[in-house]
């Protein structure tokens, strides 16, 4: 069975759709990507499966239950929905002892998690004097106080440093590699790419696909970069194989369409054509991202 | 008793509180202390414990913002988000935060009674004037009831309004216009009203024929907090936290 569930849910705030007709399953083991632009309904589909706003449709369910039927919920599930969500006059460490007041579990769990987020040091400051990575960590500490199966984890890596975003995936991944499902949901596929390895990306509170990482770049369609002192040669060879080629503009790059990387090397070795640049775009991902979700379009 | 424990730790983990009760006390043993202290002796005669007790009304203020910002705090700072994913049964969050309300409530009104009654009782014997021990001990009681009720009130206003500001302002509207319902719409309506039921349980002087008695104002208070809080639980059960 998988940790989470999520069939046929829309969810309508008056006039605006937020969610349609959205399905998807999260297993354990993973951390999966939950992807789109701003507005596209993320947000909303967490808080469903959190039991914060009721679905107009469907069903949002948490281990096979919709989340009010959990019994012990922060033992199964641990969210961060907003790192701002924290009164800013409490310290870190007062914050997190309500919240394990509240769910039963003694203040040593809020020293471990404390411990695991690396925020000791700053416990006992006023979250007011937090930095936004800082914020993170305790979003994510708060997460963890119930040692859960799942862990729900909305725009983690928001307003994070190069060493913050490090930190941030080897955590979630070591928390993955335990056998827990990891949701985490981001606006910015580069964000999360190193970290994920299962995606749902959506747009316009629709699906638009579900699946690995490496099928969310088998599916790239972008042209190929390719540099070679014999580009001209290389050119006829690759449009006889029905291959679209474009120049780019310098007398050795062309980019080429409708042919694989792997089809273009092949073809220029066979012919003893030497390649001195022969790749996707760096941003090739974060491309095949937008264009799968709109370009942000698709915000209401 | 986890939610009751929690709610009690986020009452004592913010400063608000303690500068909110701190700031009453000064206010009060101020005001008490100044006002027994300055007054003309025939007039404080005349007076007896309506002198102690003047200033009643800012206290009130107090104890009620304690109450609203145990509700409201949660929507102003989205804590309301992990507060009711830990504790889905939010009606249980609501009660707890009454139930703590009721124990600040009765910690206020201590203070503000020891304070009121250290200063006040301390100075008027000093200065010859002997005050109606009975007539005190009504007013005391009165008056501490009210900041319990006040307190609980706010707590329950802020479950079923979620925003902080509006909250304050109705609480201010409600609690220091007191008074001026009774005036332009008549008391017989008027003498219903939450704000004019505390003036009545509070024994203020000069009311006693256009307002309640002390214990049906006391009555009319608590029926307020009953009423509004079970309507906080359930809006806080049945609306969406977005």
């Amino acid at each position: 069975m998988p940790e989470i569930t999520v069939e046929r849910l829309t969810k309508r705030y008056g006039e605006t759709l937020a969610v349609d007709d959205l399905s998807f399953t999260v297993e354990a083991g993973h951390v999966t990507g939950f992807l789109g632009p701003n507005g596209s309904g993320k947000s909303t589909t967490l808080r469903a499966l959190l039991g914060l706003v009721r679905p107009t449709s469907g069903r949002a369910l948490v281990m096979g239950k919709p989340f009010h039927e959990l019994r012990n919920p922060v033992r199964k599930v641990g969210a961060a929905l907003d790192a701002h969500d924290v009164h800013p006059g409490r310290s870190g460490r007062s914050h997190l002892r309500t919240l394990a007041a509240a769910a039963g579990l003694p203040d040593s769990r809020v020293d471990e998690v404390l411990e695991m987020t690396e925020l000791t040091p700053a416990r006992d400051r006023r979250v007011k004097g937090y930095s936004m990575g800082m914020r993170q960590r305790l979003a994510l500490a708060a997460a963890l106080l119930g040692d859960p199966k799942i862990l729900m984890l909305d725009e983690p890596a928001n307003g994070l440093d190069p060493q913050g975003m490090r930190w941030l995936r080897d955590i979630l991944v070591a928390l993955a590699a335990e056998g827990r499902a990891v949701l985490i949901s981001s606006h910015v596929l580069s964000e999360v790419e190193q970290t994920v390895d299962s995606v749902v990306v959506i747009g316009a509170g629709r699906l638009v696909m579900q699946g690995t990482l490496a099928e969310l770049i088998k599916g790239d369609r972008r042209p190929a970069l390719v540099r070679s002192p014999r580009a001209a040669d290389l050119r006829e060879l690759l449009e006889a194989q029905g291959a679209t080629v474009t120049l780019d503009g310098r007398p050795d790059a062309m980019l080429v369409q409708h042919a694989s990387l792997e089809q273009i090397g092949t073809l220029a070795a066979a012919h003893g054509i030497p390649l001195f640049e022969l790749t996707h775009e760096v941003s090739t991902l974060e491309d095949r991202f937008l264009e799968l979700t709109g370009e942000g379009g698709n915000v209401r | 008793m986890n939610v009751l424990r929690s709610e009690w730790l986020k009452v004592v983990s913010v400063r608000t509180t303690w500068a909110l009760l701190g700031a009453m006390i000064l206010i009060e043993g101020l005001a008490a202390g100044l006002l027994t202290g300055l007054a003309d002796v025939d007039d404080l005669r005349t007076r007896d414990v309506a002198s102690l007790i003047i200033g009643t009304k800012l206290a009130i203020v107090f104890m009620f913002t304690l109450g609203a910002l145990l509700s409201t705090n949660e929507f102003r700072h989205g804590t309301a988000n992990s507060t009711f994913v830990v504790t889905p049964r939010r009606e249980r969050v609501v009660a707890a935060k009454l139930a703590v309300g009721l124990v600040v409530g009765i910690a206020g009104a201590l203070l503000y009674i020891a304070v009121n009654a250290g200063f006040g009782l301390a100075i008027l014997s000093n200065r010859g004037i002997d005050v109606d021990a009975d007539r005190a001990v009504d007013a005391y009681v009165g008056v501490g009831v009210g900041l319990v009720l006040g307190c609980i009130f706010g707590v329950a206003l802020g479950a079923l309004l979620r925003n902080q500001v509006l909250t304050v302002v109705t609480g201010m509207v409600i609690f220091l216009l007191a008074g001026t319902a009774a005036l332009f719409i008549g008391s017989d309506v008027g003498r219903w009203f939450p704000g004019e039921a505390l003036l009545a349980l509070q024994g203020t002087p000069g009311t006693q024929d256009t307002l309640l008695s002390q214990t049906d104002g006391g009555l009319v208070l608590g029926a307020y907090c009953v009423v509004l809080g079970i309507a906080g639980m359930v809006m806080t059960r049945q609306r969406e936290i977005t």
